[in-house]
């Protein structure tokens, strides 16, 4: 796209008014729909509250179903976050979004399956050795769905390394259904489950009122995100990762391996979806081979939400993109009338996509790049 | 960068219309209970209709009718049904009659169709002769439980002018394909179990959108299970608030306001009915909706796996500790019922306990069809609907020797007029699935509905056989 | 200088290289001793730039052998030649401008493991440059121009480089900054540091080096000592602004 140059005065044309109506109407609708969850937590029986339900009183939320939405949405985002930094990164690096990342996410939700189950059987599942079995489970998790981005990358997108960027994309799109199917030939079209959690794993926590295993996604989430911010920013092969993301030549002058800080990506990235996997597993008991096509579009959106390229803000970007959803449903859709408002989960998430950009282009914490670092 | 970004918007905003236009055609839906397929849509049965009944004394009545054709054997040609306005195939003498099955027989839901195909087989060999000629159904046809697989296969059925009827499909959503073009074409369809309201009426004495004339079912109309599930609650479990949760499919949505409608008709208040996203797998916040009402009950006549989620997150959500799980028979299946957190629910479904019932036209039991299916297939049946289709096939033979006479030539003639006006009069007829009355409208099923409390994942023969409530309209 | 007693850190023999079908160096060579300060002139499109790439092994010649040390180094990646002492400092200088002063410094000495050098050498481009030591946090791209070309500089010597390679570092500065910047050079060669310098100002290049090349559509066209250079006469009016 030729830059926009604006000239100052310059008339607006038909399509800034529409972009301006579509902002306005987009933070209009967001305004007037919390006005009126906050009227009618106020007063279920407003004349709003009326007008928007039939003539009838619309229902009060309680605090501890608030704090659920809330617990909800963080877990589910901090499980999008962790996905979303595959995107991310991998996006810094080669400039390319890769679509097949929602599948290492479900391969490694598919491998936590085969763990859980296995362990199950023994019996240690569900016994007083969980928490080494379920760190067991997570590091194996982990290392198979590394093992898969680090092979799609070397098989898939190496040999097109210097092609046009849309030839890795669509490739990305091939690899994607490539392992849906692999993973359905395997182990068939069906949903696998999850053995039951141990009890304690589903008990709410009374004062706070935390599900146990929502504590512990958010809790393993934060570590894993802390761990690897630790890794990017203050590590030397970190360090190096964020030179070959900014400028590869350079990066090589520096006697950088290109090739091996990419595959380190990768790696990082899958490990990410890795946990990420085992996490919704924990929390869904439930996986099949086209598990990671929601969240990995949705997680995808928390990337371009948070600025693509940028960790911080992939993780945020999930956050505010699992909350969102979670919330907007109840607090948004709910109060102007809408029937079946968690139908419209998914639209809420896009609709913030488009609303993000249409205020940032450049995402929540994306800088804007210059022409010289990207065409 | 920002032209990707702008692609990007664009592909969202598509998103977005795509999204925003799926939910309105949901909420027409709601009202019009469209057909769209879905493996589960056939899980039900069949009901008997109350007007249908009051009917049965003013119509003419089925034992009568057969010593008629019995009396009049000399000189058929005056004395079939039928006034000839559709048509007539003639089966030349030593061909064979032809009736095809159409149901799901490959892919995800072949456990629903297979059975289906099996029970139109052996109803045929059961069945014997129609004046001399035998029967065949042919090659068993697949309606892939699809509208796209429901069309093409109906299209090649028509083609072939000599086939009379088939016996199908397993799919609502494939039925609301095929039927138009079956009863164009002058033949009937008799389905042993779409249960879409729209395929035949409201049962309020409307035609529902997909209605067409030569439409019959065995299967029951989903309206029975609604209001099964709605006394249950209201009259045996004695609560008086609830809310239903479907997850925008036809066949879900349909069931969730039946529920509703029925529920509140009794005097009970639903405080919501609302929808899920198939493929939503957090379900917190949906529940958290229905949570602010306080309902007492709570009915999710979805599929798995969404289904599963509502399960294990309900208990969660603040508000529905106490609240009592309803499903349907979308769910009363063994991925479903061996999760734990499916334990303590009722399920609604058909009844299928057809024990010694027999079917009156070949005089064959459940018994004895269940002992031949396991002969010749090695395993019990794994869906309950080739009884209904069993039935369906007999209805159909016994309307081809009503509908039919032999010739000078010693060819046999079927009217195709005199088989639907055969199967419109069909009343107090034994089946194996109980007593079958058709209505106006196609719907002859029998009418029996039970509602089971799951105790056990381990052992889901047993929930099964633990029927809390029956409903049979009368 | 007795160059014959020495042997040449870096050298081309033959070097011929293709861009597709394009030749661009042709038969090119050089040589660089330990301790000089050698500069190549050549106007657009000469090939002065592939010639730095082929020397840190970016472009790999058609024909000819790069040698480094002695050993012929064709096929050895980059990481190989600046792990044996030679870096660039780029054209336009390309720091890492999302990363921080200080990460860009670290990045230079990414391929050594010393702590005890690394940390001298950090001492020695503290004192050399102070005002890079007071915007170690600050984002590289945040940096003036003379700021920045100090932290590029400095990078090149993190690496501790027998060999610095300059792609026209006087491009892009202001008047002001260029004199001030050949003065770095000078600074950092009178260190023992050997410099191979690519530039279009051959006036003030011709000024501080002991030898230079002219590079003419790839090939070399005159090789001869700095002075010998200045006084030339086509080289005064291709280059020098002499009619």
């Amino acid at each position: 796209m030729t830059a926009a140059v604006k000239v100052k005065g310059a008339r607006r044309t038909g399509v800034d008014w529409f972009l301006l109506f579509l902002r306005v109407l987009l933070i209009g609708l967001i305004a007037i729909g919390l006005l009126a969850f906050i009227a009618q937590q106020i007063d279920p029986n407003n004349w709003f509250a009326r007008l928007t339900h039939d003539g009838e009183a619309a229902s009060r939320l309680s605090w501890p179903q608030f704090r659920g939405l809330i617990v909800t949405g963080l877990s589910q985002g901090a499980m999008y976050g962790l996905i979303a930094l595959g995107y991310s990164m991998v996006y810094g690096v080669l400039g390319f979004i890769n679509f097949a990342h929602g599948e290492v996410f479900m391969v490694g939700a598919f491998t936590g399956f085969i763990m859980s189950n296995k362990f199950d059987e023994a019996g240690w599942w569900d016994g007083p050795i969980f928490i080494p079995v379920i760190l067991i489970t997570i590091l194996v998790s982990t290392l198979v769905a590394t093992a898969t981005a680090v092979i799609m990358e070397r098989v898939a997108y190496r040999p097109l390394r210097g092609s046009p960027r849309l030839i890795p994309l669509i490739t990305s799109i091939g690899v994607s259904f490539f392992i849906q199917n692999a993973v359905i030939l395997l182990f068939g079209p069906g949903a696998k489950g999850y053995p039951p959690n141990p009890d304690w794993l589903e008990e709410t926590i009374p004062v706070v009122g935390i599900e146990v295993k929502k504590l512990l996604v958010i809790v393993v989430a934060a570590i894993s995100m802390a761990g690897l911010w630790y890794f990017v920013e203050r590590t030397k092969t970190g360090k190096a990762m964020r030179a070959v993301a900014e400028d590869k030549e350079i990066a090589s002058l520096m006697g950088i391996d290109v090739n091996k800080t990419i595959v380190t990506t990768f790696a990082v990235g899958g490990a990410m979806a890795g946990i990420a996997g085992i996490l919704w597993g924990i929390l869904f008991k439930s996986v099949i081979a086209t598990t990671g096509f929601l969240p990995g579009i949705k997680a995808f959106t928390a990337a371009v939400v948070g600025g693509v390229g940028n960790l911080g803000g992939a993780m945020a970007g999930g956050v505010s993109l699992g909350s969102a959803e979670a919330l907007a449903p109840l607090m948004l859709l709910e109060p102007l009338g809408v029937e079946g408002p968690s139908q419209l989960r998914d639209a809420v998430v896009f609709t913030l996509l488009i609303l993000v950009l249409l205020v940032k282009p450049t995402g929540l914490f994306g800088e804007r790049l210059s022409s010289e670092d990207r065409a | 960068m920002k032209k990707f970004l702008t692609i990007l918007a664009m592909f969202a905003s598509l998103a977005l219309i795509a999204a925003a236009c799926g939910s309105t055609l949901d909420e027409a839906a709601e009202t019009a209970t469209d057909a769209a397929g879905d493996a589960a849509d056939a899980v039900d049965e069949a009901m008997e209709d109350d007007e249908a009944m009051e009917d049965d004394e003013a119509m003419e009545d089925d034992e009568a009718m057969e010593d008629d054709e019995a009396m009049e054997d000399g000189d058929a040609m005056a004395e079939h049904l039928g006034d000839g306005s559709l048509g007539t195939v003639i089966v030349e003498d030593g061909a064979e009659v032809q009736i095809r099955s159409l149901n799901a027989i490959s892919g995800d839901v072949a456990f629903l169709g297979l059975p289906n195909q099996r029970g139109v087989e052996q109803a045929v060999v059961d069945y014997g002769d129609i004046k001399g000629f035998s029967v065949t159904s042919g090659e068993g046809l697949d309606d892939l439980c699809s509208a796209d697989g429901g069309q093409a296969a109906a299209q090649q059925i028509v083609a072939d002018e000599q086939i009379v009827g088939i016996i199908g499909t397993s799919c609502s959503g494939a039925a609301t394909a095929a039927a138009p073009l079956i009863s164009d074409a002058g033949m009937v369809m008799i389905s042993g179990s779409n249960t879409s309201p729209a395929l035949t009426s409201d049962q309020q004495g409307n035609a529902g959108p997909d209605w067409r004339v030569g439409y019959y079912r065995t299967a029951h109309n989903d309206l029975f299970q609604g209001a099964a599930m709605a006394e249950f609650v209201f009259n045996e479990l004695g609560l008086t608030s609830a809310a239903a949760i479907h997850d925008g499919d036809p066949y879900t949505n349909g069931l969730a306001d039946a529920f509703a409608n029925a529920f509140s008709e009794l005097g009970g208040e639903v405080t919501s009915v609302t929808g899920v996203a198939k493929e939503d797998t957090d379900m917190v916040p949906v529940l958290t909706e229905v949570a602010a009402g306080s309902p007492q009950a709570l009915f999710f006549p979805i599929f798995q796996p969404a289904g599963d989620f509502v399960a294990d997150q309900a208990g969660g959500v603040a508000g529905l500790e106490d609240t009592v799980l309803l499903a349907a028979d979308g769910l009363l299946n063994d991925g479903f019922m061996g999760l734990e957190q499916s334990v303590g629910i009722h399920f609604s479904g058909p009844d299928t306990r057809f024990g010694t019932n027999t079917n009156q036209s070949t005089g064959v039991s459940a018994e004895d069809f269940l002992a031949t299916y396991e002969a010749n297939n090695g395993s019990a049946p794994e869906a309950p609907f080739w009884g209904h289709s069993y039935d369906a096939t007999a209805l159909l033979l016994d309307a081809i020797d009503a509908a039919s006479w032999v010739d000078g030539d010693g060819n046999l003639n079927i009217d195709r007029q005199g088989v639907r006006d055969h199967l419109n009069s069909v009343r107090g007829y034994e089946g194996l699935i109980g007593t079958i009355n058709c209505d106006d409208f196609g719907d002859c099923g029998s009418q029996k509905i039970t509602i089971i409390e799951h105790l056990d994942a381990a052992d889901i023969p047993a929930s099964q056989a633990n029927v809390v409530f029956e409903y049979a309209p009368q | 200088m007795s160059n014959a007693t020495k042997t040449p850190i870096l050298e081309f023999r033959n070097i011929n290289t293709h861009y597709g079908a394009v030749h661009i160096l042709k038969d090119v060579n050089l040589a660089i001793y330990p301790g000089e300060m050698v500069c190549l002139l050549g106007g657009n499109a000469s090939g002065k730039s592939t010639t730095l790439k082929t020397l840190l092994g970016m472009v790999t010649p058609t024909t000819g052998e790069v040698v480094l040390d002695g050993e012929v180094v064709n096929d050895k990646p980059t990481s190989y030649r600046v792990e044996r002492g030679i870096t660039m400092v780029p054209e336009n200088r390309r720091l890492f401008k999302r990363l921080s002063v200080g990460e860009n410094l670290q990045l230079g000495a990414y391929l050594r493991n010393d702590k005890d050098g690394i940390k001298n050498d950090l001492e020695r481009i503290y004192d050399m440059f102070p005002r890079v030591k007071e915007r170690l946090t600050q984002k590289a791209g945040t940096l003036s121009g003379g700021e920045q070309q100090m932290v590029a500089m400095g990078r090149a010597l993190m690496a501790s480089p027998r060999v610095l390679l300059m792609d026209e570092p006087s491009m892009g500065l202001a008047p002001a900054l260029v004199q001030t910047n050949f003065e770095l050079i000078q600074q950092i060669h009178e260190e023992g540091i050997a410099i191979f310098m690519v530039e279009q100002n051959a006036n003030m290049a011709l000024s501080i080096a002991d030898r230079g090349w002219v590079l003419q559509t790839g090939k070399v066209v005159l090789d001869d000592t700095a002075d010998a250079l200045l006084q030339n006469p086509d080289l005064r009016k291709s280059y020098l602004g002499e009619a």
